[in-house]
């Protein structure tokens, strides 16, 4: 029987790369027919087509490293390189929404008031909720080294518990941001100051959602004795994308949220 | 979803793997299957990991095709409505 003689993962032939090109295809088109012609359909099947081809392709990719072992050190330190180029993308995303905002109120027009923030816009106040926030993400981020410090150390108890506590306080802010949404006195339809506040916080609430999602994973791969004390890459790229939406929040805050009231 | 069974953990002595004493809780305890599922998947019978689980993954598979095929053929059908001239009275 033919063994290879690389360390290298030649992957199975799989459905999911095409599948998920056609589940972008019809989420994009559903947008546009949802915006232009107010019909949903198409969206949730492109919403739909796209969950399923994470969940499976995601399932397949553990099947392969816990269950068939083809995750050497050569193939994790692509991983690697992988999720670092993938966050870095990420962070040249919210770039552009902080250069967006700071364009409009670098130099506010007159249409504003040629103040920032504009004429009529009551600000939320930093030193509330937003402050309580970034005081939450942060010590989401000390919890969550704890759990990769116990699952070094072998201490599954300890890790359970630190990354269940990490997930909550991933929930508590986005509880906390929701009821800031609904309570807020502007909305993205006020002008320019609800459009960059809302995008950029909204993209951010959302990010901070795919990386509870993501922990989450990893606490029940955790449970079920997937990770050992020197092979979790999974749980380790989850914490770097989680450290890097706490970073993402902390510009948010200095700029947006305090600078910019 | 996930807080529950967490929950039920953190207040019982899990078996550590540095060999702690067994807990004689009468509590609900997962055990570790990766043996087991390892010798699953890593059975030689030419099945591709995406089918290798079984019936669910099959149907699973099935389903997201159709869904993807259907609606690639729905965006077609649209893309054509569209880009015709609409009959003006």
């Amino acid at each position: 029987m033919a063994h290879q003689a690389h360390s290298y993962h030649m992957v199975d032939p799989s459905p999911w790369p095409i599948l998920g090109a056609t589940a972008a295809l019809l989420t994009t088109s559903g947008l546009i027919m949802w915006f232009h012609f107010n019909t949903s359909y198409l969206l949730a099947l492109g919403l739909l087509s796209m969950l399923l081809v994470m969940l499976q392709w995601w399932r397949d990719i553990v099947r392969e490293s816990t269950f068939q072992g083809h995750h050497t050190p050569t193939v994790q330190k692509d991983l690697r390189y992988g999720m670092i180029l993938f966050i870095t993308s990420e962070a040249f995303f919210f770039l552009g929404f902080f250069w967006a905002f700071l364009h409009s109120s670098l130099a506010p027009t007159p249409e504003l008031g040629g103040q920032w923030p504009p004429s009529g816009i009551n600000p939320l106040n930093p030193l509330e909720v937003p402050l309580l926030n970034t005081a939450i993400l942060l010590a989401s981020g000390v919890t969550v080294t704890w759990a990769h410090h116990s699952i070094t150390e072998s201490n599954r108890k300890q890790a359970i518990q630190a990354l269940a506590l990490t997930i909550l306080l991933g929930f508590y802010f986005t509880a906390l941001q929701a009821t800031e949404y609904y309570e807020a006195p502007f909305s993205i339809a006020d002008g320019v100051y609800g459009s960059t506040f809302f995008v950029a916080t909204g993209f951010h609430g959302l990010h901070v959602i795919i990386g509870s999602s993501f922990l989450s994973v990893c606490l029940l791969r955790l449970i079920k004795f997937h990770f050992t004390s020197n092979h979790h890459f999974g749980f380790e790229a989850a914490a770097w994308y989680w450290h890097f939406v706490d970073v993402i929040w902390l510009f948010l805050y200095m700029t947006i949220y305090w600078w910019g009231s | 979803m996930f807080v529950c069974p967490v929950a039920a953990f953190l207040a019982e002595n899990l078996r550590q793997i540095s060999q702690r004493t067994i807990s004689t809780a009468s509590r609900r305890q997962i055990e570790n299957r990766i043996a087991e599922k390892q010798k699953f998947f890593q059975e030689e019978n030419g099945i591709p990991v995406h089918l290798k689980g079984g019936v669910m993954d099959v149907l699973l598979y099935r389903a997201t095709m159709a869904i993807s095929v259907f609606g690639t053929a729905y965006v077609v059908y649209e893309l054509l409505v569209a880009s015709m001239p609409k009959k003006q009275k």
